[in-house]
């Protein structure tokens, strides 16, 4: 029975790593087949596109922490990438016309917070499941987005905003310190606190986390405000990456956010999702994207590979929690 | 030496719609004490500690600690007087490490963040101190046995320090036998440190095992205390928890012709149980008896095809027979009544008829169109046969009271006329006059030459009903029991291994 049971165990484990190695597979095929691939420069390069999917990811990151990570019944939030594109919306739309930075900033900050508390209280207080919920929020606020630019690309030259892409400080650009700065605040709080270790708790067992007298329904809450929060700063990097704002930019990034997210899970010894997991896993897919793209893969592929890869890691991540 | 009171209730009532779930009932429990508090389901017992933890409010009745009278019995205010439960569930997060979960909704802060360092310490201290274990701090939940994971989960009630009162509901109930000495010996430590326990088992040698006294609820009432705890106990016990109408529960037993009908040969699932041997002759009542974590529900489950068996074959009457969903054992003529008939055996929205006749539509049906007028016509009929209360066939059945509906779900059987009736847990939450009701017809069933499997957590139950039973324990079976001159101490001492199995019929 012993011996069984370890047996089983064993393959749940590999079945965790499993997504990690096709990965590895497909950078190495990669960077075999592009010959500039693993370059500095091009490193550099690939950290910079990650920048927006690193901080959805850390934003979903928190939300599965508090939710658990079942996708369908456990914590999701698909809508972060909408208040990403529509933080960046406001900002392009109030600095051409001439607003200061800090207004546009305030002005995208409320409108991204209005979508956290929605989300947060359609969940917590209603008692809908986040899937569906932000799923909704997200075709609503992508459509609010496209009645604020009326569905057009509008170029951004703001100093801040062209800093952010090209400036560098202490021989780093501007744009990776700022994300790594927020990244590590958002590390420290869900990994290093109490208020962390309470939310872990939420997601990973919820009935123990209210046993515990912990309040698990603001937890989840608070998680999806954190989440808008990351949306919010996200919407001033994919100005940055686009240098303006451009219709279509969220799909593409929730695809990438929900396969990095989850990616992550293979890379925490606790096979779950965590912080560093989520961001390692957004510059994997970040590689990748840009990896077919220089090997010159149609970009209709590209989707096609996304979307595969999409399906193996969830398929695996259901794979290694059966029986747990 | 009398020591003093740690805690008591006093006269307490406490009634839900149509029943008295607490009626006057009391209980003592002294300074460092394990006493514990035995009754049947339905006794009395979670009522009971749901008062005392400030979930439910009685009707009428003191609540004691430490000689003070509660005004407010409140979650917080029982908290704060020291008393802490070990609910049955466990309730930890898998992933999360013992430091963790020790502390979990009580970390340490530190100058910067948590106080990772003096939690891991504390942790190791107080389980190699107070409950006497070396569990490495840093190992996740999710690979621990599962006595430890129990450990833990008591470690994460007292480390506080402040626990006066402990409550152990059932501590032992997911564990193997040879887990349970663990678990025991954590809870002697306690009481040598001064702390009153309440020990709520169904377990009688448990029970016997470790605990200075014991109070009898029954229906209720507080019907007995026991001073004296002997391991002779157990007998005593039985008598005052079930009281004297115990034989009258059950059918009589008589001899019925026998012909070959199920039988099971070296079924496992790689998992939870191998090499299950199993022979239900027609006309007869085996038994399944095993503690939670033998695979006895596991087994079940499979018989019925709901979880895929590895190895073994299955005969019905003689000629082979594949099952790999419930649906092939269906038709075949095996059917379950489920032990969760809330979320597996019944559809509580739809009309008593709806449901009676879900398995058998198509005889009830022409065209693919359902004639409800046979349907219930058909329905009627079952509801005398059964007596099913009301009898109503448009009633909606989450309506019904847990014995009718699990008549319910015996008339679609009937109605589908299986040759294999299973069993599982049948009278969980079912009222003493229902329970009486479904013995005499799993008893019918086996006089009119069904085979009958009952599967049960309670032994009286099997003891009473059963031709014969097979005792699972860790995944295996190990031995038969004929139950003729069967006592129930014997049945309750082989099924927690505390006695070996002797003129064991398995052999042959």
């Amino acid at each position: 029975m012993q011996t069984k049971s370890v047996r089983h165990r064993g393959t749940r484990e590999l079945a965790g790593y499993l997504p990690l190695i096709i990965f590895a597979g497909v950078l190495v095929y990669i960077s075999v087949n592009a010959p500039n691939f693993l370059t500095l420069r091009n490193l550099e390069l690939i950290l910079m596109q990650s920048l927006p999917v690193v901080l959805v990811c850390a934003g979903l990151g928190v939300v599965v922490m508090a939710g658990g990570d079942d996708v369908v019944s456990g914590g999701i939030d698909l809508s972060i990438p909408a208040t990403a594109v529509l933080s960046a919306g406001i900002a392009a739309v109030m600095l051409t016309q001439g607003w200061p930075l800090a207004v546009c900033g305030i002005a995208a900050f409320i409108a991204c917070m209005i979508v956290g508390l929605l989300n947060a209280a359609l969940v917590t207080r209603i008692g809908m499941t986040p899937l569906l919920t932000t799923l909704a929020m997200f075709v609503a606020v992508v459509g609010v987005n496209n009645v604020i630019t009326s569905s057009r690309r509008i170029n951004v030259d703001h100093p801040f905003i062209v800093a952010l892409r090209a400036q560098d400080v202490l021989g780093i650009p501007l744009g990776i310190a700022v994300v790594a700065a927020v990244v590590a605040v958002i590390y420290f709080a869900t990994h290093k606190t109490r208020w962390g270790l309470h939310l872990q708790a939420a997601g990973g067992g919820r009935d123990a986390a209210e046993i515990s007298g912990l309040p698990v329904r603001r937890l989840l809450g608070q998680s999806f405000v954190l989440a808008a929060f990351t949306g919010f700063i996200c919407g001033f990097f994919v100005l940055a990456r686009g240098s303006g704002s451009s219709p279509g930019v969220q799909d593409n990034l929730m695809l990438e956010m929900v396969l990095a997210t989850f990616l992550g899970a293979a890379f925490s010894a606790r096979r779950v999702v965590t912080m560093w997991g989520a961001v390692l896993g957004a510059v994997l897919v970040a590689a990748i994207s840009i990896g077919f793209k220089s090997m010159g893969v149609n970009v209709f592929w590209t989707g096609l590979i996304k979307g595969s890869l999409i399906v193996v890691v969830v398929a695996f991540s259901a794979l290694a929690q059966r029986g747990r | 030496m009398s020591r003093q009171s740690a805690f008591s209730l006093e006269g307490v009532t406490k009634k839900f719609p149509g029943v008295r779930a607490l009626d006057k009932a009391s209980l003592d429990v002294r300074v460092g004490e394990v006493h514990g508090l035995i009754g049947e389901n339905g006794a009395g017992k979670s009522t009971v500690i749901k008062v005392l933890a400030g979930v439910y409010q009685p009707e009428e009745g003191l609540v004691k600690i430490g000689g003070k009278t509660l005004s407010q019995v409140t979650p917080d205010t029982v908290h704060a007087e020291g008393v802490r439960f070990i609910h049955q569930e466990l309730h930890l997060v898998p992933h999360f490490t013992v430091t963790e979960s020790v502390f979990l909704g009580q970390e340490l802060s530190g100058r910067l963040g948590l106080d990772t360092k003096a939690m891991r310490e504390d942790t190791e201290a107080f389980l190699h101190d107070v409950l006497g274990v070396d569990i490495p701090s840093n190992r996740l939940i999710r690979d621990l046995t599962t006595a430890e994971r129990k450990l833990v989960q008591i470690a994460r009630a007292l480390i506080d320090d402040a626990a006066k009162v402990v409550v152990f509901d059932e501590p032992t109930a997911p564990l193997a036998s040879d887990e349970i000495e663990t678990v025991m010996s954590a809870i002697r430590r306690l009481k040598e440190q001064d702390i009153a326990i309440l020990y709520v088992s169904h377990y009688l040698s448990e029970i016997t095992d470790i605990c200075d006294r014991v109070t009898v609820f029954r229906q209720g009432k507080t019907v007995g205390v026991f001073d004296n705890i002997t391991n002779q106990s157990g007998g005593d016990l039985v008598y005052a928890m079930v009281g004297r109408d115990i034989a009258d529960m059950f059918p009589a037993k008589v001899d019925r012709a026998t012909s070959p009908g199920l039988e099971v040969v070296g079924l496992g699932d790689g998992v939870s149980f191998e090499d299950i041997s199993l022979n239900v002759e027609k006309g007869e009542v085996l038994g399944i008896a095993g503690l939670i974590g033998s695979g006895r529900e596991e087994l079940i489950d499979t018989i019925y095809g709901l979880r895929k068996a590895q190895t073994g074959t299955f005969q019905l009457e003689g000629e082979p027979l594949t099952i790999k969903s419930a649906a092939q054992a269906v038709s075949a003529g095996i059917v379950l009544v489920p032990r969760d008939r809330r979320h597996d055996g019944l559809v509580l929205s739809m009309t008593v008829t709806e449901n009676a006749t879900l398995a058998t539509l198509n005889q009830n049906a022409s065209l693919g169109i359902e004639n409800r007028r046979v349907a219930r016509e058909r329905t009627e009929a079952q509801i005398m046969a059964l007596d099913i209360r009301p009898p109503n066939p448009d009633a909606v059945t989450r309506l019904l009271s847990g014995g009718n509906q699990q008549k319910v779900v015996l008339a679609r059987w009937m109605a589908k006329a299986a040759r294999v009736f299973i069993f599982d847990d049948p009278t969980v939450g079912v009222d003493v006059g229902a329970k009486s009701e479904i013995y005499q017809l799993i008893d019918d069933l086996a006089t009119g030459g069904a085979c009958v499997i009952v599967s049960s957590s309670d032994p009286v139950e099997l003891q009473g009903i059963c031709d014969r039973i097979a005792i699972m324990m860790r995944g295996k079976i190990i031995g038969e029991l004929q139950t003729r001159h069967l006592s129930v101490d014997e049945l309750v001492s082989a099924i927690t291994g505390a006695k070996e199995i002797e003129n064991s019929t398995y052999a042959d």
